[in-house]
């Protein structure tokens, strides 16, 4: 289990530190899709749109090889970037890889359509949301905490007070994501970032000590 | 349990998983193996910043008929936004094999939620093949104790993930996730000494090399002919 964790760390690390350093420049495209997700931020949509609208289109025409499909695959993947703003957080990865996979999926699912291929399954079976990583890691560190949990509590006193704070709304009280957000008045992006961090370090701590 | 994979996709199948470009049935048994295996996972996500940086530099050959844009950001901005993932309620994720039952990646437990039919073939292996696109065959093939499939050669490609047990060949010894790729060259013979469940796309019909099982080839063929052709309806 520890030497689980610590493997976990480089492949999530450098991808998060971009993301981090990248959404420190107010124009960049990772702080206009966070402004979009925490206050549906239209100027900053504006922004998004004008600088991947063309890409996006361009990529259509590499893939369909047709201008009908690809100005409807500008629509339906800037229609997700919408939509789904607010499930974006830094540790997600870049806005540019983020918005490469929803319109990666959107398309996928746009020539299975055309194509008229069985509906067993969709993009997102195929390549999976994050959230599902997400509860996937949350049920993952539950076990853990019972486990460890002598340990973690001595850990826990270490952890920067906006972690702690998550962490003791999730855990000690038990909160969904979106009570927790509420109750700290924070955005849920924002919460789930420092969940992951908190409980990335509580890992590594824990694995540490072995 | 799920062990470490010690045989994983191609570069170049991973490289494709992640820009998009694989047909559905080679998308489907390489995201379950992403999902049993950290290494791929992890290289999966740098392809894809890859191929997103990529996107970032790609310049429409033809300018988008200039259609009028601003009406489309219009109509994007009444709609409502998500606040959660939304997650379907989790279809079957096991399958259940004469006395034991084996857990299923996601993806695969979607591909089986719709019901398999198993069929009996020669030697001891079970077969239930499900259409996922025109160009692939896929199928759940279940390898009794002790079985060996008939020798034989691929005119394609052939993919197929270890899901439980194991299975050998000329080549290796093949354990749960393991992911293992044949191609046209490859005469091959599988045999599985305590049991295996995999999941296999073919992007081509197998030819039978050797014996009375040469006697399957046109039925083969056949059946590749027909859940292709179903695929395409």
């Amino acid at each position: 289990m520890s030497s689980a964790a610590k493997k976990d760390m480089p492949a999530v690390a450098p991808r998060t530190s971009a993301a981090t350093a990248a959404a420190r420049d107010p124009d960049s495209d990772e702080s206009l899709l966070i402004a979009v997700g925490n206050h549906q931020d239209r100027t900053a949509f504006n922004a998004l749109f004008t600088r991947f609208s063309n890409k996006i289109y361009a990529m259509g025409m590499k893939l369909t090889r047709n201008d009908q499909l690809s100005h409807d695959l500008v629509q339906e993947a800037m229609l997700t970037v919408w939509q789904k703003a607010p499930l974006y957080d830094l540790d997600r990865g870049t806005a540019q890889s983020w918005i490469f996979t929803l319109t990666r999926n959107r398309c996928f699912d746009i020539l299975r359509k055309m194509k008229r291929q069985p509906a067993t399954i969709s993009a997102d079976d195929i390549w999976p949301q994050e959230g599902d990583g997400d509860s996937q890691l949350v049920h993952e560190e539950v076990g853990t905490m019972e486990v460890e949990v002598c340990k973690i509590e001595s850990f826990y006193g270490d952890l920067p007070a906006a972690q702690r704070a998550v962490i003791e709304q999730i855990y000690i009280h038990d909160r969904t994501h979106e009570e927790a957000a509420a109750v700290l008045d924070i955005p849920l992006g924002t919460l789930k970032s420092r969940l992951r961090l908190g409980v990335g370090k509580l890992r590594q701590m824990v694995g540490t000590e072995q | 349990m799920i062990t470490e994979a010690e045989y994983h996709p191609t570069a170049e199948q991973l490289g494709g998983f992640a820009r998009g470009t694989l047909t559905a049935g080679m998308n489907v048994v390489i995201s379950a193996h992403v999902e049993l295996c950290k290494e791929c996972r992890g290289r999966t996500i740098s392809l894809e910043a890859e191929a997103a940086a990529e996107m970032l530099r790609s310049v429409p050959e033809t300018r988008p008929q200039s259609k009028d844009f601003s009406g489309i950001i219009d109509s994007i901005v009444k709609q409502p936004q998500l606040q959660t993932d939304e997650q379907a309620s989790d279809p079957v994720t096991e399958i259940h094999m004469l006395e034991h039952s084996v857990s299923l990646p996601k993806v695969l437990a979607k591909v089986a939620s719709e019901g398999l039919v198993w069929k009996k073939l020669a030697g001891g292996i079970n077969q239930a093949s499900v259409t996922l696109d025109d160009q692939t065959q896929c199928e759940f093939l279940y390898m009794k104790p002790g079985s060996q499939v008939p020798v034989h050669k691929h005119q394609g490609s052939e993919v197929t993930l270890v899901l439980d047990g194991s299975f050998s060949d000329e080549s290796g010894h093949y354990k749960q996730s393991d992911f293992v790729v044949r191609t046209g060259s490859d005469i091959h013979q599988p045999a599985s000494e305590e049991g295996c469940l995999c999941f296999a796309v073919l992007d081509s019909p197998l030819t039978f090399t050797k014996g009375l099982a040469r006697l399957l080839n046109p039925f083969i063929r056949y059946r590749f002919r027909r859940a292709t052709a179903a695929a395409a309806h």
